[in-house]
């Protein structure tokens, strides 16, 4: 009040009055019931009837889950996992997942970002099955992956390991894993083999081993060939530029089936007598690079329409030459701004693998379809196969949502697709 | 001064880059034409070795031959028709299913986008379910899962489940009431038609005289009441004007079938492509006595069949249908007879494909809500629109431009993805193209009438997609 006298006339000088706390209605759980499901009256039906149609579902569902019969899966989960792959030589899919594993953590370590966040899904997973009773051998396998993958983050994240280094070790991996999980090289036409374990033909690979391999193998074998189209697409050689258009719009236009049959049944007939027929994982795998390869040439030709053309004027400028011009400033800039879309198309093609099972290899719908048919359960009323099948669309729903999960926050931490 | 000098100095013609253009590219068409040349070889080699059934190496004779097999639903084939037509009843059946799955599939992701961006929480996480949980799951384990597990486990004819009188759902199908026109009624179809055209037409000339004045609105309402005009008029035309044919006549087998047609030829017998029969025509039974021993209709070929008649027909009479009949199915023996009937195959088929489809189109529809300017809500509000005007006539029309671009590559997929129908079993496309295959041999043929079919559905989608796309175009100055 003593300063009453500084101030003019028009300044309010009583005191305002005491904060008052909002209304009930407004914070708390009833604030929230009603700003989020009884806002008005047409809000307050809604809801209601959600709830009745969701509390109706709910209730069938765990009903249904309590009741339903799902020894089939426990007993042949080997068969889900790694297909007929001989059990005395399981070392060698667990050898390859204690590989991946590790050099995942050491990525995840270096890399950060995404590859964190996949790490992360893979040890939550590890985990999981480190838990679960699936026998004793197999849990040991998943601590021991667990503990590289940990160890191999640390390692990454302290340790500076050269990109060039962990990108060659990853490059790599791909054809070590084929050579592990065979047992050795062996091209009889050729005249090489070596063997350190008795061979494992492919048609023994199956479930969510051979799903994955394929999914990896797939988009990894057509990541060169999409990006070579995507160039050609760009570029201004008007032959190789209608080609390239051709070839995109006729893979895009067709069903991947239409490929996959063409692969088993064709394949054989377009290459010389004296090769022999190529496996059918190699006709399934051939089909789905050139699948796959134009849709990710869509994807690269995005990030490549997306780089400012200063970028190119600039390494103009510079000097650089048409293939230095795209190896240090055009490439490694619209591959980055890729990576989302071409997650996203790995999920799709990680979907699209289940395909393969109506072409005769054993992944895991295939395995799905074989379990229903044991002769175990036909005495099952109702049979088993909404069971099998819900729990092969859980797999495909974990590895699928994970990754798109992971995919979306990394996407809104960059700030990638905001407008 | 020296810019002269340097004016005339040209680089040698290899590093000159339009020479270089052109030698990469005929080297590119050189390795081309060589690996087509050697994969061709190899493959003219392989096929004379393996001495397939198709004849030489491209001969398209075999379409002319006779399939020799039947095919489970679609438009009616015989075997002894050709495998040209077969293929034809698969695209039909590829477009059956792909033409509802789309509409379907629209509704769907339209009312699970719009719930999706909804201010209901409850709604809004439940239509977030609904979406992720299929678009992270295979449509060949969905499809499956709902052939297999879903509709093979629903009750048999016997006790099939009722669907409140319209209808019943069995693990042979679902069996639905549909009203088709009867044999009075054939000319309904043009009117149909014509109704269609008249309400389009008043629709336009409504809507331009409603521009023209200034009053807000749409001629939708004025073109409907046309087309009902139209129809109305068609039906009491049917209805007074057209009669049972002179020649009506029928033949009974067995003393509980038969069938009721015109007797083009008059020779009193049926002769199948020369008689018609009579659609959907209300028939009375009598036996020996003259007792009324069953009623009923005949089909829409004319045909009727009774089961566990108390005693055998041997007479028969029918009265003047309505030009529309209600056709309710009925179980007879171990099936339904009458209505419509969806298979098993293809519900499984189109289930799939709509609730897979739909998960994707409401993602589309989100982001193109979402798409759409705050302020556009806000000043909506301002002008006191309700949340579904403000959604109706103010939102989703602009949301519409981004969404119809994805749109269309859904819709090719929804197409595209239909190829699974192979699957379970329904003859589309593919399907019928394996089956030919695998009878004439006819390998790259059957391979390549397929892609060119896929191809020309995309294109023509495409067109109507662009052309639609560029009608909600955003008009700038």
């Amino acid at each position: 009040m003593a300063t009453d006298v500084h101030s003019p006339s028009w300044v309010n000088t009583n005191h305002p009055a005491p904060p008052q706390r909002p209304p009930a209605s407004e914070v708390g759980v009833l604030g929230w019931l009603r700003t989020n499901l009884f806002i008005d009256i047409g809000n307050s039906i809604l809801t209601i009837v959600t709830l009745i149609v969701l509390y109706y579902i709910v209730t069938n569902l765990v009903q249904w889950a309590i009741g339903a019969y799902w020894t089939p899966i426990w007993v042949n989960r080997k068969i889900f996992a790694v297909g007929l792959y001989p059990t005395a030589q399981l070392w060698q899919p667990a050898l390859v997942l204690l590989m991946v594993s590790a050099l995942f953590g050491v990525s995840a370590g270096q890399w950060g970002s995404m590859i964190r966040g996949l790490g992360f899904g893979l040890g939550v997973l590890l985990l999981a099955l480190a838990l679960i009773p699936i026998g004793l051998e197999a849990q040991l396998v998943m601590a021991g992956s667990l503990a590289l993958l940990v160890v191999g983050y640390f390692i990454g994240a302290r340790l500076p390991i050269p990109n060039k280094l962990l990108s060659i070790a990853w490059i790599l991996s791909l054809p070590a894993t084929l050579i592990l999980l065979l047992g050795g090289l062996n091209f009889p036409a050729w005249g090489i083999s070596w063997t350190f374990a008795p061979l494992v033909d492919t048609n023994l690979w199956g479930g969510l081993m051979l799903t994955m391999l394929l999914a990896v193998v797939g988009i990894a074998l057509s990541f060169p060939i999409g990006v070579l189209l995507a160039l050609g697409r760009r570029g201004n050689l008007p032959v190789i530029k209608y080609f390239c258009v051709g070839y995109i719009e006729l893979i895009r236009g067709v069903p991947l089936i239409t490929l996959l049959f063409m692969g088993m049944t064709m394949l054989p007939l377009f290459l010389p007598s004296n090769w022999g027929n190529p496996s059918q994982l190699v006709r399934a795998v051939t089909a789905i690079t050139f699948f796959s390869a134009a849709y990710l040439a869509e994807n690269v030709r995005g990030g490549l329409q997306a780089i400012p053309k200063g970028q190119y004027e600039a390494a103009e400028a510079l000097g650089l030459g048409s293939f230095d011009k795209l190896r240090f400033i055009i490439l490694p800039q619209a591959l980055t701004k890729v990576i989302p879309a071409i997650v996203g198309q790995f999920i799709g093609l990680f979907k699209d693998t289940s395909l393969v099972s109506l072409v005769g290899l054993l992944e895991l719908v295939a395995v799905g379809k074989a379990v229903i048919q044991q002769p175990e359960w036909l005495g099952v009323p109702g049979g088993v196969a909404k069971e099998v099948y819900v729990f092969v669309a859980f797999v495909f729903f974990i590895f699928s949502y994970g990754m798109s999960f992971v995919s979306r926050k990394l996407e809104n931490k960059l700030g990638f697709g905001k407008r | 001064m020296t810019s002269s000098t340097l004016a005339h100095t040209r680089p040698p013609f290899y590093r000159d880059t339009r020479t270089i253009a052109i030698l990469l590219q005929v080297l590119f068409l050189i390795v081309v034409l060589v690996s087509g040349w050697f994969l061709y070889n190899n493959m003219v080699t392989r096929m004379a070795a393996g001495n397939t059934a198709a004849g030489g190496a491209l001969s398209w004779s075999f379409l002319s031959q006779t399939a020799g097999f039947g095919i489970s639903e679609g438009p009616t084939f015989r075997p002894e028709e050709s495998y040209s037509r077969a293929y034809l009843i698969g695209v039909i059946n590829t477009l059956r299913v792909g033409i509802v799955g789309v509409i379907l599939a629209t509704i769907l992701g339209l009312f699970a986008g719009i719930a999706r961006v909804s201010n209901n929480w409850l709604l809004n996480k439940l239509a977030s379910i609904y979406i992720e949980i299929f678009r992270s799951t295979p449509l060949l384990v969905q499809l499956l899962f709902w052939y297999v597990g879903v509709i093979a486990a629903l009750p048999t004819v016997q006790d099939a489940a009722d669907l409140a009188g319209i209808g019943y759902l069995t693990n042979r199908g679902m069996y639905l009431t549909w009203i088709y026109p009867s044999e009075t009624g054939r000319a309904l179809t043009w009117w149909l038609l014509g109704g269609v055209l008249v309400g389009l037409l008043v629709s336009w000339l409504r809507r331009r005289q409603l521009e023209r004045t200034g009053v807000p609105g749409s001629g939708a309402l004025a073109g409907a009441a046309a087309f009902v005009v139209v129809v109305g008029v068609g039906y009491a035309v049917a209805m007074f004007t057209t009669a049972m044919p002179a020649t009506t006549n029928y033949e009974l087998r067995r003393g509980d079938r038969g069938v009721l047609f015109e007797d083009l030829n008059g020779n009193n017998a049926f002769d199948l492509n020369v008689d018609r029969g009579l659609a959907h025509v209300p028939i009375t039974l009598f036996d020996a006595d003259g007792q009324v021993i069953a009623t009923g209709a005949t089909d829409g070929d004319g045909a009727f069949r009774f089961v566990d008649l108390p005693a055998a027909a041997t007479r028969i009479e029918w009265r003047t249908p309505a030009p529309l009949a209600i056709s309710e199915p009925q179980r007879q023996g171990f099936n339904f007879a009458g209505g419509i009937s969806l298979t098993p195959e293809f519900t499984a088929l189109l289930l799939a494909l709509v609730a897979y489809t739909g998960a994707f189109i409401a993602e589309i529809v989100r982001a193109g809500i979402n798409a759409v300017n705050k302020g556009q809500w806000e000043a909506s509000r301002a002008l006191g629109l309700s949340t579904g005007d403000t959604l109706r006539m103010v939102v989703l029309p602009q949301a519409l431009r981004v969404i119809i671009p994805p749109l269309t590559s859904q819709y090719l997929n929804l197409v595209k993805n239909s190829s699974l129908a192979i699957a379970v079993g329904y003859p589309d496309l593919f399907n019928i193209s394996r089956t030919i295959v695998n009878q004439t041999g006819a390998e790259v043929q059957g391979i390549l009438l397929v892609m060119a079919t896929y191809l020309s559905f995309s294109l023509i989608t495409s067109l109507f997609m662009n052309w639609y796309n560029k009608r909600v175009a955003l008009v700038e100055r």
